[in-house]
Protein backbone atom coordinates (compact mmCIF):
# COMPACT_ATOMS: atom_id res chain seq x y z
CA UNK A 1 0.00 0.00 0.00
CA UNK A 2 1.25 3.22 -0.95
CA UNK A 3 1.83 6.66 1.72
CA UNK A 4 -1.73 7.29 3.17
CA UNK A 5 -2.30 11.05 2.30
CA UNK A 6 -2.72 11.79 6.39
CA UNK A 7 0.91 10.61 6.91
CA UNK A 8 1.93 14.09 5.32
CA UNK A 9 -0.08 16.11 8.06
CA UNK A 10 1.56 17.51 11.29
CA UNK A 11 -0.79 18.06 14.36
CA UNK A 12 -0.93 21.91 14.50
CA UNK A 13 -0.01 23.02 18.09
CA UNK A 14 -2.73 25.26 20.15
CA UNK A 15 -0.30 28.13 20.72
CA UNK A 16 0.46 28.76 16.69
CA UNK A 17 -0.53 32.25 16.85
CA UNK A 18 3.02 33.36 18.78
CA UNK A 19 5.19 35.29 16.38
CA UNK A 20 8.06 33.21 15.25
CA UNK A 21 11.63 33.71 14.56
CA UNK A 22 13.34 32.38 11.81
CA UNK A 23 16.18 30.45 12.88
CA UNK A 24 18.77 32.44 10.82
CA UNK A 25 18.41 35.04 13.27
CA UNK A 26 19.72 34.53 17.10
CA UNK A 27 17.07 35.61 18.97
CA UNK A 28 18.24 38.28 21.22
CA UNK A 29 15.42 39.98 23.80
CA UNK A 30 17.33 43.10 24.24
CA UNK A 31 19.04 44.94 21.76
CA UNK A 32 22.49 45.99 22.78
CA UNK A 33 20.57 49.90 22.63
CA UNK A 34 23.65 51.90 24.79
CA UNK A 35 26.71 50.84 23.42
CA UNK A 36 29.24 50.68 26.42
CA UNK A 37 32.71 51.29 26.32
CA UNK A 38 33.56 47.38 26.80
CA UNK A 39 31.46 46.25 24.06
CA UNK A 40 32.61 48.55 21.38
CA UNK A 41 34.75 46.12 19.63
CA UNK A 42 31.87 43.65 19.47
CA UNK A 43 29.98 43.14 16.10
CA UNK A 44 26.58 44.32 16.44
CA UNK A 45 23.85 41.10 15.90
CA UNK A 46 21.57 41.28 13.36
CA UNK A 47 18.04 43.09 14.88
CA UNK A 48 14.83 42.37 14.69
CA UNK A 49 12.82 43.71 11.65
CA UNK A 50 9.30 44.34 11.81
CA UNK A 51 8.79 43.44 8.01
CA UNK A 52 11.47 40.46 6.69
CA UNK A 53 13.86 41.75 3.63
CA UNK A 54 14.42 38.94 1.61
CA UNK A 55 16.70 39.10 -1.12
CA UNK A 56 16.35 35.91 -2.05
CA UNK A 57 13.22 33.65 -2.54
CA UNK A 58 12.52 29.91 -1.53
CA UNK A 59 11.38 27.68 -4.09
CA UNK A 60 9.70 25.32 -2.69
CA UNK A 61 9.27 21.81 -3.63
CA UNK A 62 5.92 20.79 -4.36
CA UNK A 63 4.19 19.01 -1.53
CA UNK A 64 1.33 16.23 -2.85
CA UNK A 65 0.44 13.10 -2.14
CA UNK A 66 1.38 9.89 -3.84
CA UNK A 67 -1.28 9.92 -7.06
CA UNK A 68 -1.89 6.24 -8.58
CA UNK A 69 -3.48 5.50 -11.43
CA UNK A 70 -6.92 3.96 -11.07
CA UNK A 71 -9.60 2.06 -13.01
CA UNK A 72 -13.04 3.30 -12.38
CA UNK A 73 -15.66 1.32 -13.73
CA UNK A 74 -19.17 2.32 -13.87
CA UNK A 75 -22.72 -0.01 -13.22
CA UNK A 76 -22.76 0.13 -16.83
CA UNK A 77 -19.49 -1.85 -17.11
CA UNK A 78 -17.60 0.99 -18.48
CA UNK A 79 -14.22 1.91 -17.78
CA UNK A 80 -11.90 4.88 -17.59
CA UNK A 81 -8.90 6.07 -15.74
CA UNK A 82 -8.44 8.54 -13.04
CA UNK A 83 -6.03 10.10 -10.98
CA UNK A 84 -6.01 9.29 -7.79
CA UNK A 85 -5.04 9.42 -4.02
CA UNK A 86 -6.63 6.18 -3.31
CA UNK A 87 -4.62 3.14 -3.96
CA UNK A 88 -7.08 0.94 -4.95
CA UNK A 89 -6.52 -0.28 -8.58
CA UNK A 90 -10.12 -1.00 -9.15
CA UNK A 91 -13.18 0.93 -8.26
CA UNK A 92 -16.42 -0.58 -8.78
CA UNK A 93 -19.53 1.84 -8.14
CA UNK A 94 -22.77 0.16 -8.02
CA UNK A 95 -24.85 3.53 -8.59
CA UNK A 96 -23.80 6.38 -10.10
CA UNK A 97 -25.66 8.26 -12.39
CA UNK A 98 -25.77 5.47 -15.47
CA UNK A 99 -28.46 4.14 -13.06
CA UNK A 100 -29.92 6.89 -11.16
CA UNK A 101 -33.01 8.13 -12.45
CA UNK A 102 -31.97 11.61 -12.19
CA UNK A 103 -29.62 11.15 -15.06
CA UNK A 104 -31.97 8.72 -16.81
CA UNK A 105 -35.01 9.92 -16.58
CA UNK A 106 -36.77 8.17 -19.55
CA UNK A 107 -35.50 4.75 -18.14
CA UNK A 108 -38.24 2.58 -16.35
CA UNK A 109 -36.71 0.36 -14.57
CA UNK A 110 -35.09 2.77 -12.78
CA UNK A 111 -38.48 4.32 -11.85
CA UNK A 112 -39.78 3.16 -8.21
CA UNK A 113 -42.83 1.57 -8.88
CA UNK A 114 -45.07 -0.87 -6.48
CA UNK A 115 -44.10 -4.28 -6.98
CA UNK A 116 -47.86 -5.81 -5.83
CA UNK A 117 -47.59 -9.37 -7.56
CA UNK A 118 -49.36 -10.95 -4.69
CA UNK A 119 -51.90 -8.14 -4.30
CA UNK A 120 -50.47 -8.17 -0.44
CA UNK A 121 -49.93 -4.31 -0.47
CA UNK A 122 -53.58 -4.08 -2.12
CA UNK A 123 -55.17 -6.19 0.61
CA UNK A 124 -53.58 -3.99 3.10
CA UNK A 125 -54.50 -0.71 1.56
CA UNK A 126 -58.12 -2.42 1.46
CA UNK A 127 -58.18 -3.16 5.01
CA UNK A 128 -56.30 0.07 6.21
CA UNK A 129 -56.25 3.10 4.17
CA UNK A 130 -54.20 4.43 2.47
CA UNK A 131 -52.68 6.37 5.53
CA UNK A 132 -50.10 4.31 5.76
CA UNK A 133 -48.32 5.21 2.82
CA UNK A 134 -45.20 7.28 2.71
CA UNK A 135 -45.58 11.51 2.05
CA UNK A 136 -44.51 10.91 -1.56
CA UNK A 137 -47.32 7.80 -2.38
CA UNK A 138 -49.99 9.78 -1.60
CA UNK A 139 -49.75 12.74 -3.85
CA UNK A 140 -48.96 10.07 -6.70
CA UNK A 141 -51.33 7.58 -5.75
CA UNK A 142 -53.18 8.47 -9.18
CA UNK A 143 -50.36 7.54 -11.34
CA UNK A 144 -48.65 4.24 -10.82
CA UNK A 145 -52.16 2.92 -9.72
CA UNK A 146 -52.84 4.12 -13.54
CA UNK A 147 -49.83 2.06 -14.58
CA UNK A 148 -50.48 -1.22 -12.48
CA UNK A 149 -54.06 -1.02 -14.47
CA UNK A 150 -52.73 -0.58 -18.01
CA UNK A 151 -49.91 -3.70 -17.10
CA UNK A 152 -52.94 -6.00 -15.78
CA UNK A 153 -54.78 -5.22 -18.93
CA UNK A 154 -51.64 -6.35 -21.17
CA UNK A 155 -51.94 -9.18 -19.61
CA UNK A 156 -55.33 -9.99 -19.53
CA UNK A 157 -55.78 -11.37 -15.95
CA UNK A 158 -57.86 -9.55 -13.22
CA UNK A 159 -58.84 -7.09 -15.67
CA UNK A 160 -62.57 -7.10 -14.41
CA UNK A 161 -61.39 -7.19 -10.41
CA UNK A 162 -58.97 -4.21 -11.22
CA UNK A 163 -61.36 -1.47 -11.87
CA UNK A 164 -63.73 -1.96 -8.47
CA UNK A 165 -60.38 -2.38 -6.35
CA UNK A 166 -59.37 0.95 -7.90
CA UNK A 167 -63.10 2.62 -6.81
CA UNK A 168 -62.34 1.23 -3.73
CA UNK A 169 -59.02 3.18 -3.63
CA UNK A 170 -60.39 5.94 -4.23
CA UNK A 171 -62.95 6.34 -1.58
CA UNK A 172 -60.86 4.97 0.85
CA UNK A 173 -58.34 7.38 -0.25
CA UNK A 174 -61.00 10.58 0.13
CA UNK A 175 -61.82 9.20 3.42
CA UNK A 176 -58.32 9.09 4.69
CA UNK A 177 -57.86 12.34 3.32
CA UNK A 178 -60.84 14.28 5.31
CA UNK A 179 -59.42 12.26 8.63
CA UNK A 180 -55.72 13.12 8.20
CA UNK A 181 -56.96 16.57 7.70
CA UNK A 182 -59.20 16.05 10.55
CA UNK A 183 -55.61 14.76 12.80
CA UNK A 184 -53.51 17.15 11.47
CA UNK A 185 -55.74 20.35 11.92
CA UNK A 186 -56.10 18.64 15.96
CA UNK A 187 -51.85 18.60 16.24
CA UNK A 188 -51.38 21.85 14.88
CA UNK A 189 -53.89 23.53 17.55
CA UNK A 190 -52.12 21.02 20.22
CA UNK A 191 -55.49 19.79 20.92
CA UNK A 192 -57.51 21.18 24.05
CA UNK A 193 -56.50 22.05 27.68
CA UNK A 194 -57.54 19.45 30.46
CA UNK A 195 -59.95 22.05 31.62
CA UNK A 196 -61.62 22.99 28.22
CA UNK A 197 -62.08 18.62 27.98
CA UNK A 198 -63.44 18.69 31.56
CA UNK A 199 -66.05 21.43 30.86
CA UNK A 200 -66.35 19.71 27.37
CA UNK A 201 -67.47 16.24 29.21
CA UNK A 202 -69.56 18.09 31.53
CA UNK A 203 -71.83 19.73 28.82
CA UNK A 204 -71.98 16.15 27.00
CA UNK A 205 -73.14 14.69 30.26
CA UNK A 206 -75.58 17.42 30.65
CA UNK B 1 -32.68 28.43 -22.90
CA UNK B 2 -35.57 26.80 -21.86
CA UNK B 3 -34.90 22.52 -22.15
CA UNK B 4 -31.10 23.16 -21.47
CA UNK B 5 -30.54 19.26 -19.98
CA UNK B 6 -29.44 16.96 -22.94
CA UNK B 7 -28.60 19.72 -24.90
CA UNK B 8 -25.49 17.61 -25.96
CA UNK B 9 -27.42 14.65 -27.46
CA UNK B 10 -29.38 16.41 -29.75
CA UNK B 11 -26.55 18.19 -30.81
CA UNK B 12 -24.44 15.02 -31.09
CA UNK B 13 -27.53 13.83 -34.07
CA UNK B 14 -26.88 16.93 -36.23
CA UNK B 15 -25.36 16.53 -39.32
CA UNK B 16 -23.05 18.81 -38.73
CA UNK B 17 -20.71 17.86 -40.63
CA UNK B 18 -22.80 17.99 -43.27
CA UNK B 19 -24.14 21.48 -42.73
CA UNK B 20 -20.44 22.70 -42.61
CA UNK B 21 -17.99 20.53 -44.93
CA UNK B 22 -19.45 21.14 -48.30
CA UNK B 23 -18.91 24.63 -48.37
CA UNK B 24 -15.58 23.62 -47.77
CA UNK B 25 -15.53 20.71 -50.66
CA UNK B 26 -17.01 22.44 -52.77
CA UNK B 27 -14.04 25.28 -53.12
CA UNK B 28 -10.82 24.42 -54.56
CA UNK B 29 -9.09 25.36 -51.80
CA UNK B 30 -5.58 23.08 -50.18
CA UNK B 31 -6.36 22.77 -46.74
CA UNK B 32 -3.35 20.96 -44.70
CA UNK B 33 -5.54 20.13 -42.55
CA UNK B 34 -7.32 17.86 -44.92
CA UNK B 35 -4.72 16.73 -46.45
CA UNK B 36 -2.96 15.95 -43.75
CA UNK B 37 -5.56 12.98 -42.82
CA UNK B 38 -5.07 11.49 -46.89
CA UNK B 39 -1.45 11.37 -46.53
CA UNK B 40 0.72 8.43 -44.58
CA UNK B 41 2.35 9.99 -41.86
CA UNK B 42 6.02 11.04 -43.20
CA UNK B 43 8.96 8.75 -41.94
CA UNK B 44 10.42 10.64 -39.14
CA UNK B 45 7.05 10.75 -37.08
CA UNK B 46 6.39 7.20 -37.38
CA UNK B 47 8.69 6.69 -34.26
CA UNK B 48 6.05 8.40 -32.36
CA UNK B 49 3.28 6.00 -33.56
CA UNK B 50 5.62 2.79 -32.35
CA UNK B 51 4.13 2.59 -28.37
CA UNK B 52 5.97 0.00 -25.62
CA UNK B 53 3.11 -2.66 -26.02
CA UNK B 54 4.14 -3.75 -29.93
CA UNK B 55 7.89 -4.38 -29.04
CA UNK B 56 8.63 -7.83 -29.51
CA UNK B 57 9.09 -9.55 -26.04
CA UNK B 58 12.55 -10.44 -24.85
CA UNK B 59 13.85 -14.00 -25.75
CA UNK B 60 15.22 -15.75 -22.70
CA UNK B 61 18.38 -15.53 -23.61
CA UNK B 62 18.33 -11.31 -23.70
CA UNK B 63 16.62 -11.95 -20.61
CA UNK B 64 19.44 -13.93 -19.20
CA UNK B 65 22.36 -11.12 -20.29
CA UNK B 66 20.53 -8.09 -18.51
CA UNK B 67 21.89 -8.48 -14.84
CA UNK B 68 22.19 -4.92 -13.96
CA UNK B 69 23.19 -6.35 -10.44
CA UNK B 70 25.91 -8.15 -11.66
CA UNK B 71 27.56 -5.27 -13.76
CA UNK B 72 26.94 -2.79 -10.32
CA UNK B 73 29.21 -5.84 -8.73
CA UNK B 74 31.78 -6.02 -11.17
CA UNK B 75 32.36 -2.39 -11.24
CA UNK B 76 35.79 -1.07 -9.67
CA UNK B 77 35.43 2.36 -9.16
CA UNK B 78 32.46 3.91 -7.42
CA UNK B 79 29.71 5.88 -9.45
CA UNK B 80 30.33 9.66 -8.75
CA UNK B 81 28.37 10.78 -5.44
CA UNK B 82 25.11 12.65 -5.72
CA UNK B 83 26.81 16.23 -4.53
CA UNK B 84 28.62 15.34 -8.11
CA UNK B 85 25.67 15.86 -9.48
CA UNK B 86 23.70 19.12 -10.59
CA UNK B 87 21.41 20.29 -7.76
CA UNK B 88 19.21 23.43 -9.02
CA UNK B 89 19.90 26.28 -6.34
CA UNK B 90 17.36 26.66 -3.23
CA UNK B 91 17.00 29.78 -3.82
CA UNK B 92 15.95 32.48 -6.64
CA UNK B 93 18.10 35.33 -6.36
CA UNK B 94 16.70 37.54 -8.71
CA UNK B 95 16.92 37.88 -12.69
CA UNK B 96 20.84 39.14 -12.83
CA UNK B 97 21.98 36.93 -10.31
CA UNK B 98 24.52 34.29 -12.49
CA UNK B 99 23.11 31.19 -10.44
CA UNK B 100 19.69 30.83 -11.80
CA UNK B 101 17.00 28.03 -11.45
CA UNK B 102 16.16 25.83 -14.43
CA UNK B 103 12.57 26.26 -15.01
CA UNK B 104 9.44 24.00 -13.23
CA UNK B 105 9.04 22.34 -16.22
CA UNK B 106 12.52 21.06 -15.99
CA UNK B 107 12.46 17.33 -14.28
CA UNK B 108 16.05 18.60 -12.42
CA UNK B 109 14.23 21.54 -10.98
CA UNK B 110 12.72 21.95 -7.34
CA UNK B 111 9.45 23.13 -8.29
CA UNK B 112 8.51 20.02 -10.92
CA UNK B 113 5.80 18.72 -10.96
CA UNK B 114 5.24 15.32 -13.45
CA UNK B 115 2.46 14.85 -15.44
CA UNK B 116 0.12 14.93 -16.69
CA UNK B 117 -0.79 11.47 -17.22
CA UNK B 118 -3.83 10.72 -18.44
CA UNK B 119 -6.52 12.99 -19.94
CA UNK B 120 -9.17 13.20 -17.84
CA UNK B 121 -12.46 11.92 -19.53
CA UNK B 122 -14.42 15.17 -19.11
CA UNK B 123 -12.14 16.90 -20.45
CA UNK B 124 -12.01 15.00 -23.97
CA UNK B 125 -15.72 15.22 -23.66
CA UNK B 126 -15.40 19.26 -23.07
CA UNK B 127 -13.23 19.55 -25.96
CA UNK B 128 -14.46 17.11 -28.61
CA UNK B 129 -18.48 17.48 -28.13
CA UNK B 130 -19.66 20.43 -25.45
CA UNK B 131 -17.42 23.14 -26.47
CA UNK B 132 -18.45 23.11 -30.08
CA UNK B 133 -22.16 22.19 -29.02
CA UNK B 134 -22.19 25.00 -26.70
CA UNK B 135 -20.47 27.89 -29.47
CA UNK B 136 -23.05 26.08 -32.46
CA UNK B 137 -26.38 26.12 -30.72
CA UNK B 138 -25.95 29.72 -28.40
CA UNK B 139 -24.79 30.99 -32.23
CA UNK B 140 -27.34 34.07 -32.76
CA UNK B 141 -27.02 35.71 -36.55
CA UNK B 142 -26.36 39.15 -36.68
CA UNK B 143 -26.64 40.43 -40.46
CA UNK B 144 -23.22 42.32 -41.39
CA UNK B 145 -23.44 45.58 -41.18
CA UNK B 146 -25.70 46.01 -38.08
CA UNK B 147 -24.29 48.62 -35.98
CA UNK B 148 -22.60 47.91 -32.46
CA UNK B 149 -25.29 47.93 -29.95
CA UNK B 150 -24.64 50.74 -27.10
CA UNK B 151 -23.51 49.78 -24.01
CA UNK B 152 -25.85 50.45 -21.36
CA UNK B 153 -23.86 53.25 -18.82
CA UNK B 154 -22.89 51.78 -15.96
CA UNK B 155 -21.27 54.41 -14.28
CA UNK B 156 -23.83 56.90 -12.97
CA UNK B 157 -23.09 60.37 -13.83
CA UNK B 158 -23.77 63.44 -12.34
CA UNK B 159 -27.20 65.67 -13.07
CA UNK B 160 -25.14 68.87 -13.37
CA UNK B 161 -27.45 71.10 -10.80
CA UNK B 162 -23.88 72.30 -9.44
CA UNK B 163 -21.19 74.02 -11.20
CA UNK B 164 -19.00 71.76 -8.50
CA UNK B 165 -19.96 69.02 -10.80
CA UNK B 166 -18.25 69.74 -14.09
CA UNK B 167 -15.58 66.76 -14.59
CA UNK B 168 -16.23 64.96 -11.48
CA UNK B 169 -15.70 61.42 -12.05
CA UNK B 170 -18.67 58.35 -12.54
CA UNK B 171 -19.99 57.30 -9.44
CA UNK B 172 -20.43 53.18 -9.47
CA UNK B 173 -23.83 51.43 -8.92
CA UNK B 174 -26.10 52.02 -6.14
CA UNK B 175 -26.08 49.13 -3.26
CA UNK B 176 -22.94 48.03 -4.18
CA UNK B 177 -19.31 49.00 -4.60
CA UNK B 178 -18.90 46.23 -7.24
CA UNK B 179 -19.36 46.52 -11.00
CA UNK B 180 -21.51 43.38 -11.98
CA UNK B 181 -19.77 41.58 -15.05
CA UNK B 182 -21.44 42.83 -18.64
CA UNK B 183 -22.36 38.75 -20.61
CA UNK B 184 -20.35 38.39 -23.61
CA UNK B 185 -21.58 36.15 -26.09
CA UNK B 186 -20.28 32.64 -27.02
CA UNK B 187 -18.15 33.07 -29.99
CA UNK B 188 -15.00 30.86 -30.83
CA UNK B 189 -13.42 32.95 -28.90
CA UNK B 190 -15.49 33.11 -25.61
CA UNK B 191 -16.25 29.46 -24.68
CA UNK B 192 -17.40 29.32 -20.87
CA UNK B 193 -14.98 26.19 -19.77
CA UNK B 194 -14.16 25.39 -16.23
CA UNK B 195 -11.24 27.63 -14.49
CA UNK B 196 -10.73 25.98 -11.23
CA UNK B 197 -12.35 24.41 -8.50
CA UNK B 198 -12.57 25.48 -5.04
CA UNK B 199 -12.61 23.07 -1.91
CA UNK B 200 -13.35 24.66 1.52
CA UNK B 201 -13.92 23.59 5.07
CA UNK B 202 -15.09 25.19 7.73
CA UNK B 203 -14.43 23.55 11.53
CA UNK B 204 -14.97 25.97 14.46
CA UNK B 205 -14.67 23.13 16.84
CA UNK B 206 -10.87 23.08 15.84
CA UNK B 207 -10.08 25.91 17.94
CA UNK B 208 -10.47 23.59 21.03
CA UNK B 209 -9.82 20.63 19.61
CA UNK B 210 -6.94 20.79 16.71
CA UNK B 211 -7.66 16.73 15.51
CA UNK B 212 -10.41 18.78 13.91
CA UNK B 213 -7.79 20.35 11.49
CA UNK B 214 -5.97 17.42 11.01
CA UNK B 215 -9.34 15.23 9.81
CA UNK B 216 -10.37 18.21 7.56
CA UNK B 217 -6.85 18.76 6.07
CA UNK B 218 -6.66 14.82 5.45
CA UNK B 219 -10.19 14.92 3.95
CA UNK B 220 -9.09 17.94 1.14
CA UNK B 221 -5.73 16.24 0.62
CA UNK B 222 -7.21 13.43 0.13
CA UNK B 223 -10.07 14.57 -2.65
CA UNK B 224 -8.36 16.79 -3.91
CA UNK B 225 -4.30 15.70 -4.12
CA UNK B 226 -3.09 19.00 -3.45
CA UNK B 227 -1.60 20.43 0.52
CA UNK B 228 -4.80 22.81 1.29
CA UNK B 229 -3.60 26.01 3.32
CA UNK B 230 -5.37 26.34 6.62
CA UNK B 231 -8.25 29.62 6.78
CA UNK B 232 -8.63 31.66 10.04
CA UNK B 233 -12.40 33.17 11.08
CA UNK B 234 -12.58 36.76 10.39
CA UNK B 235 -14.93 38.00 12.86
CA UNK B 236 -15.58 37.24 16.41
CA UNK B 237 -19.01 36.08 16.77
CA UNK B 238 -19.69 35.81 20.40
CA UNK B 239 -23.08 33.57 20.40
CA UNK B 240 -20.71 30.74 18.25
CA UNK B 241 -17.81 31.16 20.42
CA UNK B 242 -15.86 32.32 17.24
CA UNK B 243 -12.95 34.55 18.05
CA UNK B 244 -11.51 36.22 15.34
CA UNK B 245 -8.38 35.33 14.02
CA UNK B 246 -8.13 31.06 14.88
CA UNK B 247 -7.59 28.76 12.48
CA UNK B 248 -10.76 26.92 11.76
CA UNK B 249 -10.68 25.75 8.42
CA UNK B 250 -8.67 24.87 5.05
CA UNK B 251 -9.21 25.40 1.84
CA UNK B 252 -7.28 24.41 -1.24
CA UNK B 253 -7.72 24.74 -5.48
CA UNK B 254 -7.24 22.83 -8.23
CA UNK B 255 -7.12 23.98 -11.60
CA UNK B 256 -6.70 21.60 -14.79
CA UNK B 257 -6.82 18.31 -15.33
CA UNK B 258 -7.47 18.02 -11.26
CA UNK B 259 -10.44 20.24 -11.50
CA UNK B 260 -11.94 17.99 -14.56
CA UNK B 261 -11.48 15.41 -12.76
CA UNK B 262 -13.23 16.19 -9.79
CA UNK B 263 -16.11 17.81 -11.35
CA UNK B 264 -16.14 14.05 -12.81
CA UNK B 265 -16.25 12.33 -9.97
CA UNK B 266 -18.83 14.66 -7.68
CA UNK B 267 -21.40 14.06 -11.11
CA UNK B 268 -20.70 10.41 -11.66
CA UNK B 269 -19.95 8.46 -8.65
CA UNK B 270 -20.63 11.01 -5.41
CA UNK B 271 -24.08 12.54 -5.94
CA UNK B 272 -26.14 9.56 -7.39
CA UNK B 273 -25.09 8.10 -4.02
CA UNK B 274 -26.57 10.56 -2.26
CA UNK B 275 -29.94 9.69 -0.73
CA UNK B 276 -32.94 11.72 -1.82
CA UNK B 277 -30.43 14.09 -4.13
CA UNK B 278 -32.44 16.57 -6.11
CA UNK B 279 -29.97 18.60 -7.85
CA UNK B 280 -28.22 21.54 -7.58
CA UNK B 281 -30.31 24.64 -6.90
CA UNK B 282 -30.54 26.65 -9.82
CA UNK B 283 -30.52 29.39 -8.24
CA UNK B 284 -26.59 29.34 -7.05
CA UNK B 285 -23.93 31.60 -8.22
CA UNK B 286 -22.47 35.14 -7.86
CA UNK B 287 -23.73 36.62 -11.19
CA UNK B 288 -20.30 36.56 -13.26
CA UNK B 289 -20.57 32.94 -13.82
CA UNK B 290 -19.22 31.50 -10.80
CA UNK B 291 -21.43 28.61 -9.10
CA UNK B 292 -20.75 26.79 -6.05
CA UNK B 293 -22.79 23.64 -3.84
CA UNK B 294 -22.29 21.63 -0.58
CA UNK B 295 -21.47 17.96 0.59
CA UNK B 296 -23.26 17.17 4.03
CA UNK B 297 -20.55 15.83 6.33
CA UNK B 298 -22.30 12.47 5.99
CA UNK B 299 -21.97 13.01 1.73
CA UNK B 300 -18.18 13.15 2.25
CA UNK B 301 -17.93 8.95 2.92
CA UNK B 302 -19.38 8.96 -0.90
CA UNK B 303 -15.82 9.85 -2.48
CA UNK B 304 -13.72 6.88 -3.61
CA UNK B 305 -10.37 8.35 -1.80
CA UNK B 306 -12.76 8.77 2.00
CA UNK B 307 -14.64 5.44 1.15
CA UNK B 308 -11.62 3.45 0.79
CA UNK B 309 -9.95 4.08 3.97
CA UNK B 310 -13.48 5.44 5.52
CA UNK B 311 -12.77 4.05 9.28
CA UNK B 312 -9.49 5.98 9.63
CA UNK B 313 -11.77 9.12 10.01
CA UNK B 314 -13.29 10.00 13.15
CA UNK B 315 -16.99 10.43 12.13
CA UNK B 316 -17.98 12.90 14.55
CA UNK B 317 -14.99 15.12 13.13
CA UNK B 318 -15.52 14.16 8.93
CA UNK B 319 -16.37 17.84 7.99
CA UNK B 320 -18.78 19.27 5.29
CA UNK B 321 -17.24 21.01 2.34
CA UNK B 322 -18.33 23.82 -0.02
CA UNK B 323 -17.28 23.88 -3.79
CA UNK B 324 -16.84 27.05 -5.79
CA UNK B 325 -16.56 26.41 -9.45
CA UNK B 326 -14.64 29.15 -11.52
CA UNK B 327 -15.69 29.25 -15.24
CA UNK B 328 -14.76 31.68 -17.65
CA UNK B 329 -19.05 32.26 -18.39
CA UNK B 330 -19.61 35.89 -17.60
CA UNK B 331 -22.72 35.05 -16.67
CA UNK B 332 -24.59 32.37 -13.89
CA UNK B 333 -26.73 31.82 -17.40
CA UNK B 334 -24.09 30.96 -19.59
CA UNK B 335 -22.26 29.18 -16.48
CA UNK B 336 -25.17 26.82 -16.06
CA UNK B 337 -25.00 25.93 -19.59
CA UNK B 338 -21.59 24.58 -19.48
CA UNK B 339 -22.54 22.77 -16.13
CA UNK B 340 -25.54 21.14 -17.42
CA UNK B 341 -23.76 19.79 -20.32
CA UNK B 342 -21.16 18.28 -18.02
CA UNK B 343 -24.26 16.64 -16.50
CA UNK B 344 -24.90 18.76 -13.65
CA UNK B 345 -28.60 18.48 -12.84
CA UNK B 346 -30.26 21.42 -11.54
CA UNK B 347 -33.49 22.01 -9.79
CA UNK B 348 -35.71 24.80 -8.87
CA UNK B 349 -36.16 28.57 -10.18
CA UNK B 350 -33.99 30.18 -12.22
CA UNK B 351 -32.61 33.74 -11.11
CA UNK B 352 -30.90 35.68 -13.63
Amino acid sequence: MGKLPSTLLRRPCLTGRLPTISPGFTHTPLAPLIPSPATTTITPLPTLRPTQVRHATFIPRHRRPYQFTQLVQLSDGSTFTVRTTSPQALYRSDKDSRNHILWNPSEASLRNVEVDEAGKLAAFRERYGTAWDLEGGAGKGAAPAAGDKDAAGKKGEAKDAAAPAQEEEQHDSLVDLISAFATVDNSVKGGMSAKAQAKLEKGKKK
Amino acid sequence: MASLRGLSRPACRLPLSQIARPTYASRPIRCASSQAAEAPPPPDLAELEQSALTTPELSPEEKKQYRPWKRAKERKTQLPGARYQYHPPKFYRGPLHPVQSPPSSDPRARNFVPGPFNLPRLKQTYHSTIAPDLMTLTYMHVPPGTPDKEPADRLRGWDGSSPYHKNRALRGPRGGAELPLIERDIDFTNIPEIKEVTLAMYQPEAQRNPDYLVVARSVLLAITGTMPELTKTKSNVVQWHVREGIKAGCKTTIRGNAAYEFLDRCIHLVWPKIKDWKGIQATTGDGSGNLSWGFEPEDMKFFPEIEFNYWLYPPHMMPGCRVFVKTSATSDRQARLLLQAFGVPFYGPVRD
